[in-house]
């Protein structure tokens, strides 16, 4: 082997073999991993490029972010996103605060308890229509394989797979990028750690707030992960039912996370709910509407700004040493 | 919002769905609507049925070259993105498998400029390499064929258009100053 071919495979094996970091904050455990996924810096690095690259979807104009966008926590500002053929989309784009530690993952299919499993929902899914994949699934090696960076960056997220590009190792890196999306660190987790307060009327509207809506909306990630109901099932979204079956389940949908719901609206499950406290009246709770403004003033404190803006999110702007 | 004259023509709920205001990276896309007819245009869209054909530049240099006239509806015949170099890089680039490009308008008279779209594709307009912020951003009447609208208040000068992650290797597009 040439010196120079043998030097770029040991810089290989060293830049696969670094350890991933988890960057918490005290008392935080790491988010569980799959054995068969662990994480390393360079498949995060790579979940990361891909997370932002159309050449995920069909036509090359939608990539992951373009619905989950950092500035809104990763969700998006529409009621719903049509897929990259115009399909209508049925459900409100769900932020990805903490998603690693959010099982089960979506709305309403409690089969979804991997990132893994649900990235390949956008990718190839039908109902509806999303990135549209489906089909093309070789057109990700061709793709992401023309390109001399990519090919790098998959064999060194991918050793053992010899750096193969396909459906598996595009959503494992992924997943590892999205579990490191973590946002622990806004007023309110800061007030409960006694680190510094909240104005006076977050507190007030956290009185409220474990009064009537922390039995669901509490934990970590202020929620239970399971499944209620508000209103009548609808036909173009049954909820839960459609995954189970059980007539129980009609109209059942899984308590969406608040971390930084002050950014992640229109909101409900359909995005039907275009304000916050229109959101909080239809969960048909005896709320008056003076109570409405200080637990308004509680939700903004769960908006992680450093999450927000972290550059480590955001659109990576160079990869293999070159701008992209 | 305030609309212009010519949208206050439009059906008030079809109004009420085509704008918000919101910063230009939540530019909105929306599923078209199912038509039966062709809707009505207001008055600084009504050239959006009969565009002119115009070859859009890979380059900020070539964007010179690619002159929109405002009012004037183009059918701009866009290059595989890999082929563009944008002055400024889109804050949602497309695939390699996606087309865009550039051209350039001129604003004689300040006041709130629209970009209507056919599909949607990511728009910028960029003064002094800098993309401005939009002002509010929305859908065309439903049935209109306008996929996307995006508002700038904008200053005399001349400014590039960045259009990026356009699924077809053309699309329709005016550029126009809302009275």
């Amino acid at each position: 082997m040439k010196p120079l071919l043998l030097a770029a495979a040991l810089l290989m094996l060293v830049a696969a073999g670094k350890p991933w970091r988890w960057d918490l904050p005290a008392g935080v455990d790491a988010p569980p991993v799959p054995a068969d996924n662990p994480m390393s810096a360079a498949k995060v690095e790579l979940g990361r490029r891909l997370f932002y690259d159309a050449d995920l979807s069909a036509d090359g104009t939608m990539a992951c972010a373009a619905c989950h966008e950092q500035k809104r926590g990763f969700a998006d500002g529409n009621a719903t996103r049509p897929g990259v053929h115009g399909d209508p989309g049925r459900r409100n784009v769900p932020g990805l605060a903490n998603v690693g530690w959010l099982s089960p993952l979506t709305a309403a299919d409690p089969s979804l308890t991997r990132l893994e499993d649900q990235a390949l929902v956008p990718l190839l899914g039908t109902q509806p229509v999303e990135m549209g994949m489906t089909g093309r699934e070789t057109e990700l090696p061709r793709r992401l394989g023309a390109d001399a960076c990519y090919r790098t960056m998959f064999a060194r997220a991918f050793p053992a797979e010899k750096g193969r590009i396909d459906t598996r190792t595009v959503t494992a890196a992924l997943a590892a990028f999205q579990r490191t999306l973590i946002a622990r660190d806004n007023p309110y987790d800061r007030f409960r750690r006694a680190e510094a307060s909240i104005p006076a009327a977050a507190q007030q509207g956290l009185r409220l707030f474990d009064r009537h809506c922390a039995a669901c909306h509490g934990g970590q990630d202020i929620t239970d992960l399971r499944y209620h109901g508000f209103e009548p099932a609808e036909a173009r979204d049954p909820g839960l039912i459609e995954k189970t079956g059980r007539a129980a389940d009609a109209g059942l949908f899984r308590t969406a996370s608040l971390r930084n719901v002050a950014v992640t609206g229109p909101w409900w499950h359909d995005g039907s709910a275009r304000s916050m406290t229109d959101a909080i009246r239809r969960h048909r709770l005896p709320i008056s509407e003076d109570a409405m403004p200080p637990i308004a003033a509680l939700l903004e404190q769960f908006t992680d700004v450093i999450f927000l803006t972290d550059p480590r999110f955001a659109m990576p702007d160079h990869a293999c040493g070159k701008r992209l | 919002m305030p609309f212009s004259a010519p949208f206050q023509r439009l059906a008030p709920a079809a109004i009420a769905a085509l704008l918000c205001t919101a910063p230009a990276a939540a530019q909105m896309d929306h599923a078209p609507a199912q038509c039966v007819a062709p809707a009505d245009l207001p008055a600084p869209m009504a050239s959006w049925r009969n565009p002119v054909a115009l070859k859009a530049a890979a380059d900020g240099k070539g964007a010179a070259r690619a002159m929109l006239t405002p009012g004037r509806t183009v059918s701009l015949a866009l290059l595989p993105t890999p082929k563009v170099a944008y002055p400024v890089r889109p804050a949602k680039p497309g695939g390699s498998v996606s087309h865009g490009g550039l051209a350039s308008f001129t604003v004689k008279e300040a006041g709130t400029w629209r970009v209507a779209l056919g599909s949607g594709a990511w728009v910028d307009v960029i003064s002094d390499g800098q993309a401005a912020t939009s002002t509010a951003h929305g859908h065309g009447p439903d049935c209109s064929g306008i996929r996307k609208m995006v508002d700038y208040d904008l200053k005399p000068g001349r400014y590039t258009l960045q259009i990026a992650a356009n699924g077809e290797d053309s699309l329709t597009l005016l550029v126009t100053r809302l009275p």
